[in-house]
């Protein structure tokens, strides 16, 4: 091949890779964000909220 | 939560202690280098015309003091503090905790003597020779060790939000420093890195923003969420904000290294990537200074009174700031323009000093008279230092604002010929002189401020049990 079609083939798996990493860093962040938000998580996250005011023993 | 009763002297605050008292130290002589160095570029005389006083050589011993001696000290005080208290257990091992306090202190004092001596790697951040760099990682894994062993044997089974951002920090500074430090040693005291060209700029510039991003942002920012509630006496604002706060922010930093090295032959599509995502960083480094900012809702009326909470709120205020700045300056046009110029000087002092030393003595004023069971000294002392800092941040960074700016636009002018309009550099130079004078002014002024915390803290301290907290 001549270098610039190389260029464009390794390009084109650049934008597979680069397409494929969008998409499971996305659905990460918004199962991350569906977690935090999940009504079933609301109330030990609230109690974690409050460790740090926890009197020093 | 699952918490099991504890008693008070099974935690180990003499480690706390310890680290508070060279932060204090340090803290000093980082910013009287840097004061001699502001001076320096106002009257280039104060050079003294030797070797070893030369700006050159200074320079890194202010930065390494900085970051690794008085934030580095600051950081581990914090994190022994806090981690034991929110685990309700001891740190795992007394011994663990001396190495490390003492193998860092030997680093700090190796770093304080080679690099005036001009033994230096050349890497921004990474100057210390290989064989201090071996100790660093020594170290480090000590330290690493030591927390991880500590979460390891918790009395709370929930990892509050805060010990993520102190883990984050743990791992990536590992990394960060052995990919960066990777060297062929000639000597004892050179080496040569494993990296060329390009590859060795990208790979410092990779870990140069990420040591910003993992030692001087995350870190702080899981201080802020252990030590403001605390002194706000409220839970932060939303915790799940925090959360995700957290992991949009570990996520982002680390690909935004190649703003630094834009119009560079870094490939173009990877400065691209660079600067897309340190815009990206705007969002996460807000949502952090607003669940910061918020979680003083109805505490408001405090600030006039609590030292420690204006702190605080000037601290986040500068985050807030910095953080709107550096993705601003990440942009091709904006860097076009501020790369080079003391704009640069501007944004990192308004980073380090308002950010990062706000955070520290808001922290300093909490924990101190904890550890040391003694109220504070004098709260108009602290207030006193809390005004010195705020304007001598101000004006060092309102001064170098001015002389970047004017410093770009001066080399990028043209006559109506086409040539440079100011082709001397020597001409730049002159009109920056007076925003010099004025940082050196604000400079001071910080300085003065940790001087009067030495005494208020020493003061705490040694005074005598009639002082308690729990008289």
């Amino acid at each position: 091949m001549s270098p610039v079609t190389d260029a464009v083939a390794q390009s084109a798996q650049l934008g597979w890779v680069l397409g494929v990493m969008t998409v499971a860093f996305l659905t990460s962040f918004v199962g991350w964000t569906l977690w935090a938000w999940w009504p079933s998580n609301r109330e030990r996250l609230d109690a974690a909220a409050l460790l740090p005011l926890e009197e020093s023993p | 939560m699952e918490a099991a009763p504890l008693s008070a002297p099974r935690y180990d605050d003499a480690s706390v202690r310890r680290f508070i008292t060279a932060t204090v130290l340090w803290g000093i002589v980082g910013m009287l280098v840097g004061a001699i160095l502001a001076l320096q570029l106002a009257w280039a005389p104060a050079n003294l015309g030797l070797p070893w006083t030369s700006f050159g050589r200074l320079r890194p011993l202010h930065t390494n003091a900085v970051i690794f001696a008085f934030t580095g000290n600051a950081l581990f005080a914090g994190i022994y503090y806090s981690m034991q208290r929110l685990l309700k257990t001891r740190m795992w091992s007394d011994t663990l905790s001396s190495v490390h306090f003492w193998g860092w202190q030997a680093i700090i004092v190796l770093a304080a003597v080679t690099l005036p001596l001009g033994m230096t790697q050349g890497k921004e951040y990474a100057e210390l020779i290989w064989p201090i760099d071996l100790l660093i990682a020594v170290v480090w894994l000590v330290f690493a060790a030591n927390f991880f062993g500590t979460i390891a044997i918790r009395k709370v089974k929930h990892l509050y939000v805060a010990l993520w951002f102190y883990m984050s920090m743990v791992i990536t500074i590992t990394v960060l420093h052995v990919v960066n430090n990777l060297a062929l040693p000639a000597t004892l005291t050179r080496s040569y890195p494993v990296y060329s060209g390009m590859t060795d700029a990208l790979v410092q510039w990779w870990y140069g923003h990420n040591a910003v991003g993992f030692l001087l942002t995350t870190p702080i920012l899981g201080l802020m969420y252990y030590f403001l509630p605390r002194a706000a006496q409220r839970p932060v604002f939303s915790y799940r904000l925090s959360i995700i706060h957290f992991w949009a922010l570990v996520f982002l930093y680390i690909w935004a290294g190649p703003h630094h090295l834009l119009y560079s032959a870094l490939p173009d599509w990877a400065q691209t990537v660079g600067m897309v995502f340190s815009l990206m960083l705007l969002a996460p480094s807000w949502g952090g200074m607003l669940n910061g900012l918020l979680t003083l809702r109805g505490a408001w009326d405090r600030l006039r009174t609590d030292p420690i909470l204006k702190f605080w709120v000037a601290a986040i205020t500068f985050y807030g700031m910095s953080t709107f700045e550096g993705p601003m300056m990440s942009i091709r046009a904006v860097n076009a323009l501020s790369h080079f110029t003391d704009w640069t000087i501007a944004h990192v002092h308004a980073g380090a000093l308002g950010w990062v030393g706000e955070s520290v003595f808001a922290m300093l004023y909490y924990m101190a008279p904890q550890v040391w069971n003694r109220k504070l000294h004098s709260v108009s002392l602290a207030t006193t230092h809390f005004w010195l800092a705020t304007v001598g941040i101000v004006l060092y960074v309102v001064a170098m604002w001015t002389a970047g700016v004017t410093q770009g636009l001066m080399w990028r002018a043209f006559d109506e010929a086409g040539l440079l309009q100011y082709p001397n550099f020597v001409d730049t130079v002159r009109t920056l002189n007076p925003f010099y004078w004025i940082r050196l002014l604000g400079g001071l002024m910080y300085l003065g401020g940790i001087i009067v915390m030495a005494w208020n803290l020493y003061k705490t301290a040694t005074s005598d049990s009639s002082n308690a907290l729990e008289a």
